[in-house]
Order: C-alpha cells, then sequence, then structure tokens
C-alpha cells in the first residue's frame, strides 16, 4: 500500500531518506510500473 | 515526516470498479499520483547538480511528471476552457514539448490558428454534450484531464488516442474528426488514467500471467491490458447507452457485450488478485444489466457479427493449431470418423509483427468468416489449418464436418 505523501513539501522528500520513503519508492518505481506503460484506442476497430 | 497509507472504502472501491468514482475517490487518485510524481522528482533531484527547470512548476502537471521519468527540463503552451452547466474543463493543448512523444504515439507539428480553433470548437460542443447528457462522467473528466497531445493520424484508423502511466491526466490524440468522437476519446482515456491511478494503491492482476483475445486489439494482450480495454470501454458503452442514432446503438451493442465478455473472461481466469477480482466484478456488475436494453434487431445482428468477426480474424492472427493435431485431423477426416476436439494455440512471438502473417486462401477474404465459417465454428484458426491441408476439399465441407463435433 502506498503512503500519502502529497502534502510533503519536495525539499523534505529530498532529504529524507528512511525505510516508510523506500517502500514507497519501491511501489512507484517497481511493484505499480510493471507491464506496459501506454494504453491506447484506436477507433478503426 | 508524517504519512499515512491511501485507503479506500468497499463502497468506494466498488463504484471505482464500476466505472463510478466519487470525487473524494477521485482526489485520492491524484494525491496518490502527486505522491509518484514527487518521489520520482525528488529521485531526480537527488541525481542531479543543477535544478532542473521543471523544479518550479506544480509537480501534479502530468507532463513534469514525464520530464521527471525521463530525469530532464521544459516550455509552456496554450489553454482550452469550456464550460456549461456550471462545470468548466480546462485543459493544456501542448503542441510544443518535447517530452510529449513519450506519450506513445508520433506528435504533431505545432499546431496552426485553423487547428487549434478545430479543437477549440470540437472540445467546447463536446463538453456541452458530455455535461447535458453525462454529467458524472464530465465530472470524473473535469477532475481528471489535464493535457491534450494532438498526434498524427494513422491513415488505417478514423482517430487514435493512448494515455500513459507516467502521465496521469494526460492524452495523446490525433485530430478529433467531429465533437462526438472527442467525448468518446477522452471518455476512454480517462479511464485508462483513472485504473493507472488505481493501479498505484492496489495490484489488481498478478505479474507475469499469459496473454489471450482481448475485443479491442489484433494482438494477444494480457490480463491488465485487456483489463483497461473493459474499463474504458465501460465508460465509452455509457455514454452510447445515452446518445441517440443508430450508430450510437451500434456501438453500444457491440461494446456492451466485449465489456462483459472480457469481464467475465477475466474472472474465470486466474490472473486477477483478490483486489482485481472485486474491481472486476463490480465493472461486469455495472455492465450485465445493459445487456438486457433493447436494441433494434438488426443493429444487434451486426454488432454481434462485428464482435464474431473480430474474434476469428483475431484467432487466425495469433492462433495456431499445432503439426500434430492437423494429422490428426486429416487422419480422422480419411478416416471418415468425426473430427478430434482441437483447439489453436498462440503463435510463437519471433520478433517481427505478427500482423504480416499468416496468409492463405482463407485469409484471402476474411470478411467471409464473420458470416460463415464463425456461428458454427468458432476455432478459425482450425478451419484455415485444416482447409491448408485438404486444399481439394471445400471449405463450406471442411467447416461442416468440424462442426459436427461441438
Amino acid at each position: 500500500m502506498l503512503i500519502d505523501l502529497s502534502a510533503v513539501p519536495l525539499a523534505d522528500l529530498v532529504e529524507q531518506d528512511d525505510s516508510v520513503l523506500a517502500r514507497a519508492l519501491r511501489r512507484v518505481t517497481e511493484e505499480a510500473t510493471r507491464g506496459e506503460p501506454i494504453a491506447g484506442f484506436n477507433s478503426a476497430l | 515526516m508524517i504519512s499515512r497509507p491511501f485507503r479506500l472504502t468497499d463502497t468506494a472501491f466498488t463504484a471505482l470498479g464500476a466505472g463510478r468514482p466519487s470525487g473524494e475517490t477521485l482526489g485520492t487518485l491524484r494525491r496518490a499520483e502527486r505522491t509518484r510524481h514527487l518521489l520520482l522528482l525528488r529521485q531526480t533531484l537527488r541525481r542531479v547538480s543543477d535544478t532542473p527547470g521543471w523544479y518550479a512548476d506544480p509537480p501534479d502537471d502530468p507532463m513534469t511528471a514525464l520530464w521527471a521519468a525521463a530525469g530532464q527540463a521544459s516550455p509552456s503552451p496554450q489553454r482550452l476552457t469550456a464550460e456549461s452547466g456550471g462545470l468548466t474543463l480546462t485543459v493544456r493543448l501542448e503542441d510544443s514539448d518535447p517530452i510529449r512523444s513519450r506519450l506513445g504515439l508520433t506528435p504533431a507539428p505545432p499546431l496552426t490558428p485553423a487547428e487549434r480553433e478545430h479543437w477549440r470548437t470540437c472540445l467546447e460542443q463536446a463538453w456541452e454534450v458530455l455535461v447535458r447528457r453525462h454529467r458524472p462522467a464530465a465530472e470524473t473528466m473535469a477532475a481528471v484531464l489535464r493535457v491534450i497531445v494532438p498526434v498524427l493520424p494513422d491513415p488505417s484508423a478514423e482517430g487514435i488516442s493512448a494515455t500513459s502511466a507516467e502521465a496521469f491526466g494526460a492524452v495523446a490524440m490525433s485530430s478529433p474528426a467531429d465533437p462526438d468522437a472527442l467525448a468518446a476519446g477522452l471518455l476512454h482515456e480517462t479511464q485508462h488514467s483513472v485504473l493507472n491511478a488505481t493501479h498505484l494503491l492496489f495490484d489488481l492482476v498478478v505479474p507475469g500471467g499469459p496473454t489471450g483475445y482481448s475485443p479491442w486489439r489484433d494482438d494477444p494482450r494480457p490480463a491488465f491490458g485487456v483489463l483497461h480495454g473493459a474499463y474504458a470501454y465501460l465508460a465509452v458503452t455509457r455514454f452510447r447507452r445515452a446518445e441517440p442514432g443508430r450508430a450510437a446503438a451500434f456501438e453500444f451493442a457491440r461494446w456492451r457485450s466485449a465489456v462483459a465478455g472480457a469481464a467475465a473472461g477475466l474472472l474465470a481466469g486466474d490472473e486477477l488478485t483478490p483486489a482485481g477480482v472485486r474491481f472486476t466484478t463490480a465493472l461486469l456488475a455495472e455492465v450485465e444489466p445493459w445487456l438486457a436494453d433493447p436494441v433494434e434487431p438488426e443493429i444487434q445482428r451486426r454488432a454481434d457479427a462485428a464482435n464474431a468477426g473480430h474474434r476469428a480474424r483475431w484467432r487466425v492472427r495469433n492462433l495456431t493449431v499445432p503439426p500434430e493435431d492437423v494429422a490428426r485431423l486429416v487422419a480422422a477426416w480419411h478416416a471418415g470418423t468425426t473430427p478430434p476436439p482441437v483447439t489453436g494455440v498462440l503463435r510463437e512471438r519471433d520478433g517481427h509483427d505478427e500482423r504480416d502473417e499468416p496468409t492463405g486462401r482463407a485469409l484471402a477474404n476474411p470478411a467471409r468468416y464473420d458470416a460463415t465459417v464463425l456461428p458454427s465454428y468458432p476455432s478459425s484458426e482450425v478451419v484455415l489449418a485444416l482447409t491448408h491441408a485438404l486444399p481439394d476439399v471445400p471449405e463450406n465441407v471442411i467447416t461442416e464436418w468440424l462442426s459436427s463435433c461441438t
């Protein structure tokens, strides 16, 4: 489960380095990015 | 640093699966995407010595996310605003930022004033229809859509569009034929963004599973690709359900069964996680009642034929019958017995475009499958394999014989 860091200033995130952040980073860079990045629509179908 | 895990209630998650997310849910998804952007920006900032140009921009801008993913910097273009019924849609028409090529389609060159005016007119008219007749969908779109990137058209298509999981709220789209096409395309792509954000919070499919049939693609698709298609077409189907005219009725009739079939297929397989099962169950429950909506019989017949024809062509294109199975069929034919049950297997990918194959007399007129072969024998790849193995036997005879084993 991803933690909500949306209200954390970017500068704080740059300084922060702990296991909570590492877990969140893993979520957005590895787990949730498996698969194709592009979904598409072709109206000629 | 105080932070809480993202959560959705069961009710909110079910509504999301049904393609009816609440404003609160959309807010959660937007915060999740903002979190993702911030984390990517953090990583980039820790890698580079100079302050990147995007550092001063709001980190929830989808194009900023693309810059962050690429580890680089950006310019600034024009906004389109459509207002109707007290609901406003504001999007950036992005035709210059070089990072826009990362949205998956070839960007169009910078727009001429006439092209820009076409986009503006289409958007205003599309928004009018959406707000007047599809307000919940319009509210979702207003909460999600931020950027439209014009792309070059595909000569073989009436219109193309795409969404990147790296750019929540951005849509790449060729110039719309009319406001109706723009409305349907934006609804479709908005769903992709919503599903991508959902996937950021919940694993919906087990990674690494097999590929299979998708009613919207010519190639074999992974389970998440099928779910993407079903979720996007759920919104298109709902849109067509409330639109007037025979063309809308045809699309509604076609996509309702395609969405229901895709969702049911996913639920019957092993690729969904428990969250994916809940999500897809809600999706199927949303579309299932629409299957009972009355549609003019001739329109329904054409919609069914279009779906059946797509499936038949997909099978011929992507499945092959192993030689030993063809030999068993040929032996049964010569022995005068009933055919053994045989079905195709996915062709092995060897790096070249599978759409170039196969060729053969059956494919010389693929439309023939729509009306004749498919209804009596769904495994069109088996028919094709046997017509090659028994070139002197008329195809209708082969088809009839194969049908005797179903």
